[in-house]
């Protein structure tokens, strides 16, 4: 009998699943936990699984992405168990500001162009969740979301529609100008969005029931909320990874593509290229709000002064540092946001700044600002583009 | 006297038509640098504040105001100069979004550096002419000395911009970089140093425009003096036209005065929101600039 | 004299000229002669610094020009009508010319007026927009903009493209008579190789990036084979 490579896998993962279940119930103290573990290490082996199996890759890439993005999500959603709260928080904002950043890098990789409004788009979200929140406390989280993606979506069609109709900068210039426009329009609707002061959520974002019965009757609120909280935002990053991951791979993206690269070309095999771009902005601003719909929620409020003109060029730059136009560029970019204050205040009390000083309340906008002219002088494809780069040119050069 | 002179409709028009000459300067320097070198500077705010703070500064070591403004204007020749040299060389003929991120990191950079220096605390600037409202009949009209000299010397320096175009050799060397650089090389002209004129009259201009805004505004000079500005600026130049240098500065006149009279009837907020619309609108009916004849898609 | 030695140019991995050695004597008219692709503007363009070449050497009366910026070459004396003419069409055609007279130290006027007697079209039309121009006007336009700065060596990449017979008669006559009036040394590239073989002194062909002939023009123009294999002048 022959026995092919994938059979042998498969019997191998449920295997792995069997005894994996059989541990767990051994060595778990409780059902509960028990369950908890073997689902995870389910989970775990059949992405592994599905994952490595030769030739997938290429006949079923969506399954094979869906492995990847189940068994990623799985494993940072079994680790926030463990990890302390402010782990756990600065999880859940870098997810959030990944997605934000992962919607720009689309916008640059299938179109050229690029944005520097998206903190206002992201300030979108952000309000239109709170906004939604206030008006219908007990509508599920993920209307919430859905409500501040749609906003998102409809305030860059409103924008992006003149603007991307041109190449050059006009875009850019014109989402500038929306984010400094940002605060105005924010006052000008005072009565919905709560003038300077902002907005708080109606109920903070708690764990369920059943989530909490994972923990000792002793756990702080503040542990279990940041780990709800990471958890939720970590599902969400999933979901938009795995959308975006598609997107990059479908039709339309690989036809955004041709647009960037060629104009000319993208029109001869009939891709509207307006059209690309409109989508492509419209994509971005919808991404951005729905990262601002996640930090509305991390925070249980927002306040109008965090979506500033600043923020804007904060997700310039860690998009430029991470990757423009990559996937991973925006998960390295969401990660450098999580850290990026602890990082500063650690270089400010290594070179013995005074803390109150003009340097270094200017440092962060030294070190990013000068962060973007030199990776794109001398690395315009971020650490990602560059990492990818150097691997392929080594692969390229060992003989085989 | 005819009381038309000290209405409110009058007064709005002259207040409007000081803003919109300062908006109308930025344009131009905008212009003067994308049609060089077909680059959108963002930090054509920056840049000048950087030389104002270095020229003015020199009033605190009893330089009196004139010599000040002149070092300004160097500062802002020599700034421009330099970054074209040294930051923007390498980026012609990039990808379009590589300047535009280089542009945005220099403009943070700047006004880091800047409020790290010079702090983030506004400096009055002395003014040589009064600001106050001159009267007729009792009343106040719209001008004072200031914003007339202000006025005049927007037009001066866009006069001096247009007849150094118009009607010299270097105006003429600067025109055909522009449009055809290589023709010009093969006849002798050399465009390098044409593309770093180019920055530095931008500059140089935008000096001059930040020494009128830090002076009239209430504001002071701060790191940030120019970021407002330059929207309106950048507004105009989108919507006159990219390649129009006329065009750019009737938008900015424009812009000015009619935001004059929406934060007069309306509210304040309403000005950059219908500065906004002003841009969203125009760049739908006309897409290349109301005043520009060629197509703005240069690839 | 021109003295161009094992002159090798690229474009990534196309070498669009091969060890191409040649002269060009001062106060002649040498043809470039060659089909499509041979590599006759690339020649021109690396004479006059726009490209350069992978190695080899240009000596212009011992004077090195590769890796000289192309301003510089234009004001050692190197006039190049490029390819499709480089009028630039938002300028007026004395706008044209006052930018071709940038390099000399020669009065602009007495310039411009020497250039409106041997084009009398370009003095009528002397406001207007250069875009405005016909195909022979344009080409007339380009030549004089080239001959205002007082060039030693003229190099005329397919002057005669688009025109009609007899405007190019007219052209390669033209040509004629001021290479022998002002003692200016040509380098006149063409597909059109019976009208350039008339007026050329000199020849050399171009095939695929390398000289396959190099002679006087008459000897060029009788060769059988050249005419047949490389000129495509068959009659
Ligand atoms: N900018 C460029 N990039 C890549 N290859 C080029 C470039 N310019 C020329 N080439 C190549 O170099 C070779 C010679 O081109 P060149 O323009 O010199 O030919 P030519 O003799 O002038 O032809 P024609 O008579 O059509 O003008 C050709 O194979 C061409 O494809
Ligand atoms: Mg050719």
């Amino acid at each position: 009998m022959v026995v092919n490579s994938s059979q042998r896998r498969m019997s191998i993962t449920a295997m792995a699943v069997v005894l994996s279940a059989i541990a767990s119930f051994s060595f778990g103290s409780s059902t509960r936990v028990a369950v908890a573990l073997s689902a995870f290490l389910t989970l775990l082996a059949t992405g592994a699984a599905i994952f490595t199996t030769p030739g997938l890759r290429s006949s079923h890439p969506v399954v094979v992405r869906a492995a990847l993005t189940i068994t990623t999500v799985d494993v940072v959603l079994f680790a926030t168990y463990f990890f302390p709260a402010n782990t756990n928080t600065n999880l859940a904002t870098g997810a959030a500001m990944s997605i934000v950043l992962l919607g720009l890098s689309f916008l640059t990789g299938a179109s050229g162009q690029i944005s520097l409004g998206n903190g206002a788009f992201m300030g979108v979200g952000a309000f239109a969740m709170a906004i939604w929140a206030n008006h219908h406390a007990t509508s599920p989280i993920v209307v919430g979301l859905l409500v501040a993606i749609v906003s998102g979506a409809l305030v860059g069609l409103l924008l992006g529609l003149p603007a991307t109709r041109l190449r050059g900068p006009y875009l850019a210039g014109m989402t500038l100008a929306f984010a400094v426009a940002f605060a105005a329009i924010l006052s000008s609707f005072n009565s919905w969005t709560g003038g300077d002061s902002g907005l708080q959520l109606p109920t903070a974002a708690t764990p369920p029931h059943w989530l909490l019965g994972f923990f000792d009757s002793g756990t702080s609120l503040l542990t279990t909320n940041s780990m709800w909280l990471a958890d939720i935002a970590i599902v969400v990053t999933g979901v938009a990874f795995f959308f975006m991951a598609n997107l990059f791979a479908s039709r339309t993206g690989r036809a955004m593509r041709l647009i960037r690269d060629n104009d000319v070309a993208a029109e001869l095999v009939g891709v509207s290229l307006p059209r690309g771009r409109v989508v492509a902005f419209v994509v971005s601003s919808a991404y951005a709000a729905l990262g601002g719909a996640l930090s509305t929620l991390i925070d249980n409020a927002v306040s109008p002064s965090t979506y500033s003109f600043a923020l804007s060029i904060t997700i310039l730059s860690l998009i430029v540092i991470g990757g423009i136009g990559t996937i991973p560029g925006a998960l390295i970019g969401g990660i450098v946001y999580a850290y990026s204050n602890s990082v500063i205040t650690w270089i400010t009390n290594q070179t013995g700044l005074n803390p109150q000083g003009n340097l270094a309340s200017q440092l962060n906008g030294i070190i990013f600002g000068g962060l973007l002219i030199v990776t794109m002088l001398f690395a315009p494809l971020g650490i990602s583009g560059t990492a990818r780069h150097l691997w392929r040119t080594r692969r390229r050069r060992t003989p085989r | 006297m005819d009381p038309f002179l000290t209405s409110r409709i009058m007064t709005d028009l002259l207040g409007g038509l000081t803003n919109g000459v300062v908006y109308g300067l930025v344009a131009l320097s905008l212009v003067l640098v994308w049609r060089s070198t077909g680059i959108l500077n963002f930090a054509q705010g920056a840049m000048p504040m950087v030389a104002t703070y270095l020229g003015m500064g020199l009033l605190s070591y009893n330089l009196s105001y004139w010599p000040c403004v002149a070092v300004a204007i160097v500062a802002g020749f020599t700034i421009g100069g330099i970054t074209e040299r040294v930051l923007v060389r390498g980026l012609y003929g990039k990808p379009e979004i590589n300047p535009i991120v280089v542009m945005v990191g220099f403009l943070i950079v700047l006004e880091a550096v800047a409020a790290a220096v010079w702090s983030t605390k506004p400096r009055g600037l002395p003014s040589p002419f009064s600001a106050i409202d001159w009267q007729i009949g009792g009343k106040p009209f719209g001008l004072s000395d200031f914003s007339v000299f202000e006025i005049l010397t927007a037009i001066g320096v866009m006069a001096v911009i247009a007849a150094l175009f118009r009607f010299t050799k270097l105006g003429l060397q600067l025109r055909a970089s522009a449009i055809a650089p290589e023709v010009s090389r093969l006849l002798g002209v050399r465009v390098g140093r044409m593309l770093t004129l180019g920055w530095m009259l931008s500059t140089a201009v935008g000096t001059i425009t930040t020494i009128l805004v830090a002076s009239n505004y209430f504001t002071g000079l701060t790191p940030q003096v120019m970021d407002g500005v330059f929207a309106f600026g950048f507004i105009a130049a989108a919507v006159g036209g990219l390649d129009s240098p006329v065009g750019s500065i009737v938008a900015g006149v424009s812009i000015g005065i009619i935001l004059q009279f929406v934060g007069d009837y309306l509210n304040s907020n309403d000005i950059i929101l219908t500065a906004l619309l002003i841009l969203v609108v125009s760049l739908m009916v006309r897409p290349n600039g109301l005043f520009t004849r060629s197509s703005a898609r240069r690839v | 004299m021109i003295t161009i030695e094992n002159l090798t140019v690229s474009f990534g991995a196309v070498q669009a000229l091969r060890d191409v050695t040649m002269q060009v004597e001062t106060g002649k008219i040498t043809a470039v002669l060659g089909a499509n692709g041979a590599g006759k503007t690339t020649l021109l363009r690396t004479i006059s610094g726009l490209k350069e070449p992978v190695q080899g050497s240009i000596l212009l009366d011992g004077r090195p020009l590769v890796r000289e910026r192309p301003e510089n070459i234009a004001r050692m004396g190197v006039g190049h009508v490029p390819e499709g003419r480089g009028v630039i069409g938002e300028f007026t055609v004395e706008e044209n010319l006052r930018l071709g007279a940038m390099i000399t130290k020669a009065p602009l006027n007495e310039g411009l007026d020497e250039q409106y007697r041997q084009f009398p079209v370009l003095g009528e039309r002397r406001k207007q927009h250069a875009a405005k121009l016909s195909g022979g006007e344009r080409q007339m336009l380009a030549m004089a903009r080239a001959l205002i700065a007082r060039p030693t060596v003229l190099l005329l990449d397919e002057p005669s493209l688009g025109l009609a017979p007899i405007v190019t008669a007219q052209l390669m006559h033209t040509i004629h008579d001021l290479c022998s009036s002002r003692n200016l040394t040509v380098i006149l590239v063409e597909q059109n190789a019976s009208s350039a073989l008339r007026i050329a002194d000199h020849a050399v062909v171009l095939h695929l990036g390398t000289v396959v002939a190099n002679d006087a023009a008459s000897t060029v123009a009788a060769d059988e084979k050249l005419r047949q294999y490389y000129l495509g002048m068959v009659e």
